[in-house]
């Protein structure tokens, strides 16, 4: 069939490539018993079961979600196909938990929940970003990353979890720092002094940043990581915040100040208890919303979640983004449009773009002030993973997955572009962005929206754009 | 054999649509109890307008001819098309529905329920030829998903040849004891089959519901593994 277009072909692999994760405490034994036993409770007292029910009992196996599958169209394994490795978790559930299923393995030999298969689920599970670029495509509407992290929430009852995930979850939600990235309380002042010398230096402004503020308009949260790793963003969000005269209507508070939630990538435990540690300190802070700075899972987690697991009225959820548009419409803030002269792109992270929450918003933002801007092919809801979805990209002993097969689409895909900076205002995509372009040599710089924000932004009283790209190159030299 | 049809007409036919009509009301029933009673409230956080400007684009899914599957996914959106139509409004059809719902639906035209019918026939045709022969294709596919697609062959092309005596090389009563009997038997099939889809795919479309998790659940699953406080 040479009309077959190079992404929906097939290949007979005989031994997939396995790339393993670390695990706390590997499970050996039992291991069948173990993934049922999980499995009936989590039927039991959640409310997938009618999903599945429903799921199970139409899916169409028309194979239209394996060519929207960035790890198929590059492995072009039939085990990558989205719908064949949602049918282990339907198939382990028609067999074991519905009377049509146990009739059945009574006369036949039906499908039989093993060893292999759980080795098959827990290499699956995590092949799969869980992007849900498929779901888009399914003419059934199966959301693949629903079930893949259904799938990894019951492995993790047993104990399979990505060691990385486990360890930050269990310091956010155990430890003494309650954040993922383990940032002492003192650590983090630090830090936030050191940014303030940093906007002084670097704009002429003098901030001191708003730490446990009571009853402020927004309480700030950003994915924790930011803060060791991300200053400019988070420069770039202090610097829209002063100018726009807004200063004194937020905050940082000091005992919850990671945004990050891995339980929205694999346990539903996880999920919930990270959300209600953070509607607690806006409780306690007596906030009225919640700001969440450049991160797609943590914005994702936080607007859809928080409305779910509030007791009352949720408070509501913004993402940076929302709030720097608004205050360009309302001309609170003002961008040079000479500074970037750059070709620059946009890369929509799947948490905040797939659902059409947040795909304008950037857009308009980036052309008020870059006179050169281009798309990827596809962009927006229909977008390409990076790769590092689903809380891989926080999984090293995976990078040569991330790089070789789950981020290659992508990697192709800016270089087409032919920009010089690619914006992603998501932390887990800018880390994966970053190794993607180290990996596959691509000329251009990742960074964040409001890092490039930070660049063109003109404050009243503060230098101006054009002195500080000045001093920049000046220091570069 | 006149006896045989009005058998199958009559009776049976009351039977397995009864069957059919129970099993799909048992599987909406369930579906809907479960969104309503025990999502309830929650399901007004949910994003409904995207779900739903979601859903609706499958009502004309030309944008969703996407490289790599075009002809397997325009053949079957189009097969659907002469599979809902022929069956409910056929001339030949209207009168059955009559005669046992007392409902009155406007019939098609034969010229276009021939076409109709045709074309559909085509349609599975096409359909398992792919399956057959495409490797990614049949890499997903499982007896079921054949054996399916031959059933609704079956009283399309009956259907066909009874009420076309030229083309038709068997006699007019077995072909029509045929299509009455493999009609029937899918009626039967339809609620516990993938073809339950006539009513579940409704709620697939918007299972994005599904992520209005149930609070506490998490805890009380934990609890019920671990004894304990969950593991973390
Ligand atoms: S969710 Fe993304 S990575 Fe997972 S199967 Fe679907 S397209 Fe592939």
């Amino acid at each position: 069939m040479s009309t077959i277009p190079e992404e929906s072909k097939v290949q007979v692999i005989k031994e997939k490539k396995r790339y393993p994760y670390y695990i706390e405490n590997p499970v050996e034994e039992n291991r069948v018993e173990r993934f049922l036993e999980a499995f009936a409770a989590v039927l039991k007292y959640t409310d997938y079961k009618p999903l599945l029910d429903s799921y199970c009992n139409s899916s169409a196996k028309c194979n239209r979600c394996a060519v929207t599958c960035p790890v198929f169209q590059v492995t072009h394994d039939p085990r990558d196909i989205p719908c064949y490795r949602t049918n282990l978790l339907l198939d382990t559930y028609k067999r074991y938990f519905t009377i049509g299923g146990w009739f059945k393995s009574r006369f036949t030999n039906t499908f039989e929940l093993t060893e292999e298969i759980i080795d098959e689920m827990l290499d699956g599970f995590y092949r799969c970003t869980a992007c849900r670029r498929c779901t888009r495509e399914c003419p059934m509407g199966v959301d693949h990353g629903m079930i893949t992290r259904l799938g990894r929430y019951i492995l993790s009852l047993m104990g399979i979890v990505p060691k990385a995930l486990q360890v930050s979850t269990r310091e956010q939600l155990e430890g003494e720092t309650h954040n993922t990235s383990q940032i002492p309380k003192a650590a983090l002042l630090n830090t936030l002094e050191f940014l303030s010398e940093e906007l002084k230096d670097m704009l002429g402004i003098e901030v001191e940043f708003p730490i446990d503020k009571m009853e402020r308009e927004y309480v700030f949260f950003c994915a924790v990581s930011d803060y060791l790793l991300e200053p400019e963003t988070l420069m770039g969000n202090a610097a829209v915040l002063y100018a726009s005269g807004d200063w004194d209507k937020w905050t940082i508070g000091t005992c919850n100040y990671d945004g990050i939630n891995y339980g929205l990538f694999y346990s539903d435990w996880h999920l919930e208890n990270i959300i209600k540690q953070l509607i607690a300190e806006v409780d306690r802070l007596k906030g009225k919303n919640i700001l969440i700075g450049e991160c797609g899972h943590a914005s994702r987690s936080a607007h859809d979640f928080v409305p779910v697991f509030s007791n009352g009225k949720p408070y509501p959820v913004f993402n940076f983004m929302e709030y720097t548009l608004q205050c360009i419409r309302e001309g609170r803030i003002k961008l040079n449009r000479d500074i970037v002269t750059e070709k620059v792109t946009y890369h929509d992270p799947c948490n905040i773009a797939r659902s059409g929450w947040i795909v304008d918003q950037p857009r308009e933002i980036l052309k008020s002030f870059v006179p050169d801007f281009v798309e990827m092919t596809p962009n927006g809801q229909d977008n390409y993973c990076c790769g590092g979805g689903g809380g891989l990209v926080s999984v090293d002993e995976i990078h040569d997955f991330r790089m070789n097969i789950a981020g290659k689409v992508k990697a192709e895909q800016i270089r087409r572009t032919g920009a010089e900076i690619v914006i992603s205002p998501c932390a887990n995509c800018k880390k994966q962005l970053k190794e993607l372009v180290e990996h596959y040599d691509l000329p251009c710089q990742v960074m964040g929206i409001h890092d490039l924000i930070l660049k063109a932004i003109e404050i009243p009283g503060a230098k101006s754009a054009a002195e500080r790209k000045e001093e920049a190159a000046m220091f570069a030299m | 054999m006149e006896a045989w049809i009005d058998f199958a007409k009559g009776p049976l036919f009351a039977v397995t649509f009864l069957i059919m009509i129970l099993g799909l009301a048992r599987l909406l029933i369930i579906q809907l109890y479960n969104l309503i009673i025990s999502k309830g409230g929650r399901l007004k956080n949910a994003p409904w307008k995207s779900i739903l400007k979601d859903a609706a684009t499958w009502f004309f899914p030309v944008k969703h001819l996407i490289k790599g599957t075009v002809i397997f996914s325009a053949f079957s959106f189009l097969f659907h098309i002469g599979v809902i139509i022929v069956p409910v409004f056929l001339a030949d059809h209207i009168v059955l529905w009559e005669n046992f719902l007392g409902a009155n639906l406007p019939a098609i035209g034969q010229g276009l329920a021939d076409f109709l019918t045709l074309f559909t026939i085509g349609c599975i045709l096409v359909l398992l030829f792919m399956r057959i022969f495409v490797r990614r294709q049949r890499a997903m596919s499982k007896p079921m998903d054949y054996f399916l697609l031959v059933m609704v062959l079956f009283p399309f092309l009956s259907g066909y040849l009874a009420s076309h005596p030229g083309s038709n090389p068997f006699t007019w009563e077995s072909m029509m004891l045929v299509h009455l009997l493999s009609a029937e038997f899918l009626f039967v099939l339809i609620p516990f089959t993938k073809l339950a889809h006539i009513v579940l795919y409704f709620f697939d479309r918007i299972s994005g519901l599904h992520w209005q998790l149930r609070p506490g659940a998490g805890d009380r699953v934990a609890k019920a593994l671990f004894d304990e406080e969950a593991r973390v």
